[in-house]
């Protein structure tokens, strides 16, 4: 399953590894993600997902482990340095800046990646990108931009994560239960969108529970718990396999106590 | 004319509070709650003495050498405190402005000890302290507007965040200590040289709580907020003159009850007005109905499902 001759994964983990104490949030788990791809983590609450998304982005240090963009290591950069090699996230909450409209919110994801000089990226009144514009299109919200966030109902808030973390126009985008809290048709739309940018190029890694969207939306899953991967392939195979179906549904009643 | 030659004590105090007010400000608009701009203060007030009373340095160079000491001095703290937060950071920066007092009254004859220093005779105006101002507000406004300002939310609202986005946190707070440390001292180097004296006195801490409540009370978030606060809490002592030995209360009930009525000052309340008007005027659109369902149901299942949004 490599593809040493070709180009390295965008996103590559390797026997990652975030103990707290003595607790092991997540110990020895990876996964290589291709450019063009949406990789998803499968998993119950408190299966090392998010632990696993903090490590990658460096909110969190590493116990053990490599972590390797482009196959470059970055686990000792600082987390500042991922957004301007490409990588967005979104996060399990809804974090959006209350004092600033959806617009403005929207906009800070792409001051990183601003263009002309330094001097000018931070200070002066400056109307929106072009990628501020196609962000807020694409993900639906024309109507609500000068809106506050506390005004937004939690999917719309959502998808103002969503549409920030595009305005970095990143290669690697990270979402951590990006459907949470939306109703049927709003996640079909995510999909949508995510499948549209898939197609486009851009490489994603998905965290969330809902097994259903995340077999409708992904190119492979990986499925997590206790911090170990317990198994990987195709959406289908993943749901049906034993250990998952275990991690699910509890381990299995056996008679000797 | 007449009574802006009768009040122009009170009329160079409130500019004076108001540089003052800022270098407590802008350490909280990203998010740290720090006094060392008192501290600060004390350090302008001291070095523009000296340098006035022992090497004649005109007004302005004196009060450029004490801005930068105090900016590098302030930049120094803030390595020193990089590992705090919170509480334990306040607390260390009411320790900065102690170990500056200190070494006021114990600097023996560069500091005049506990009488401190007599006779800083300057040239500096009253047009020249309004002016200092006026340069300081217009540079604070390009940082309330635009990517600098989105840039300012984030870092204070939430670190991580900025860190995920590529917002350096730690470089913000540094300077925030740095540009506090210039403009506490820029304010206690003019006042030195207005009032030609300086004594370890003056830090004290009624300093402090002055510094504080008048960000709290104008707002924490604009210097127009600082300003509104600093010609609050100049003038209204004397106002209050009136009440006589009551003056101390009714100022402390003045303070309580904005506090509880305003708890982002004089300017978030306005601010926090105006959009309940435009918002009343124009209706946000929200989802549609069976979305509006489906979220009340969802809502309904999981308790936390509402704390996302803030």
């Amino acid at each position: 399953m490599t593809t040493a001759q070709t180009a390295p994964p965008v996103l590559e983990a390797e026997d990652v590894a975030v103990h707290y104490g003595g607790i092991k949030a997540v110990d020895g788990f990876g996964l290589r993600l291709p450019a063009g791809k949406i990789y998803g983590i499968l998993g119950p609450n408190g299966s090392g997902k998010s632990t696993f998304l903090a490590a990658v982005t460096r909110l969190v240090p590493l116990t053990r482990g490599r972590l390797l963009i482009d196959g470059r290591e970055y686990h000792t950069e600082s987390p500042t340095m991922l957004a301007r090699k490409g990588l967005a996230r979104t996060f399990q909450t809804v974090r959006l800046l209350p004092e600033l409209t959806v617009l403005e919110n929207v906009q800070l994801g792409a001051d990183t990646n601003a263009s002309g000089g330094r001097l000018r990226s931070w200070l002066g009144r400056d109307k929106p990108s072009e990628a501020v514009e196609e962000a807020i299109e694409r993900t639906g919200l024309g109507d609500v931009r000068s809106a506050w966030p506390g005004e937004l109902s939690y999917g719309m808030a959502r998808r103002v994560e969503i549409a920030r973390a595009l305005a970095a126009r990143p290669r690697l985008l990270l979402l951590d239960e990006p459907t949470a809290g939306m109703n049927h048709s709003e996640r079909q739309e995510v999909s949508e969108l995510m499948r549209k940018l898939r197609d486009e190029g851009l490489a994603q890694l998905i965290v969330e529970h809902d097994v259903q969207m995340m077999v409708d939306t992904c190119d492979h899953l990986v499925a997590m718990n206790s911090g170990t991967l317990v198994a990987e392939g195709s959406p289908s195979e993943v749901v049906s396999h034993p250990a998952v179906q275990e991690a699910y549904l509890g381990k299995r009643w056996r008679s000797h106590a | 004319m007449i009574w802006y030659e009768a009040n122009l004590v009170l009329i160079e105090a409130t500019f004076i509070n108001f540089l003052l007010a800022l270098s407590i400000q802008i350490p909280l608009r990203v998010g740290v709650f720090s006094f060392a701009g008192v501290g600060s203060y004390g350090i302008g007030a001291y070095a523009a003495a000296i340098l006035t009373i022992r090497y004649d340095v005109p007004a302005f160079a004196a009060i450029g050498a004490a801005v930068v000491l105090a900016a590098v001095v302030g930049y120094l703290f803030s390595l020193v405190v990089a590992r705090l937060s919170g509480l334990y950071l306040a607390m260390a920066t009411v320790a900065f402005v102690l170990i500056i007092s200190v070494l006021a009254v114990n600097g023996g004859e560069l500091t005049g000890g506990a009488h401190g220093l007599y006779g800083a005779l300057s040239d500096l105006t009253t047009g020249g302290v309004i002016a200092v101002c006026v340069v300081v507000a217009a540079l604070l406004t390009l940082t309330e507007r635009g990517p600098l300002r989105r840039r300012i939310e984030a870092v204070r609202e939430d670190p991580e965040l900025s860190l995920s986005m590529g917002i350096g946190v730690v470089p913000m707070r540094q300077l925030a200590f740095t540009v506090s440390g210039a403009l506490g001292a820029c304010a206690g180097a003019m006042n030195t040289l207005l009032r030609t004296t300086v004594s370890p006195e003056e830090l004290n801490f009624h300093l402090i709580v002055l510094a504080l409540t008048m960000v709290v009370i104008g707002g924490s978030r604009s210097w127009v907020g600082a300003f509104i606060g600093a010609v609050i809490f100049t003038w209204l002592p004397s106002l209050l003159s009136v009440v006589g030995e009551w003056q101390g209360v009714v100022y402390g009930v003045v303070v309580v009850l904005a506090a509880i009525f305003m708890p982002t000052g004089l300017v978030g309340a306005a601010k926090d007005l105006h959009r309940r008007i435009r918002g009343r005027n124009r209706a946000v659109p929200t989802a549609p109905d069976d979305v509006k369902e489906e979220r009340e149901v969802f809502e309904a299942l999981s308790d936390d499902s509402t704390e996302g949004v803030r």
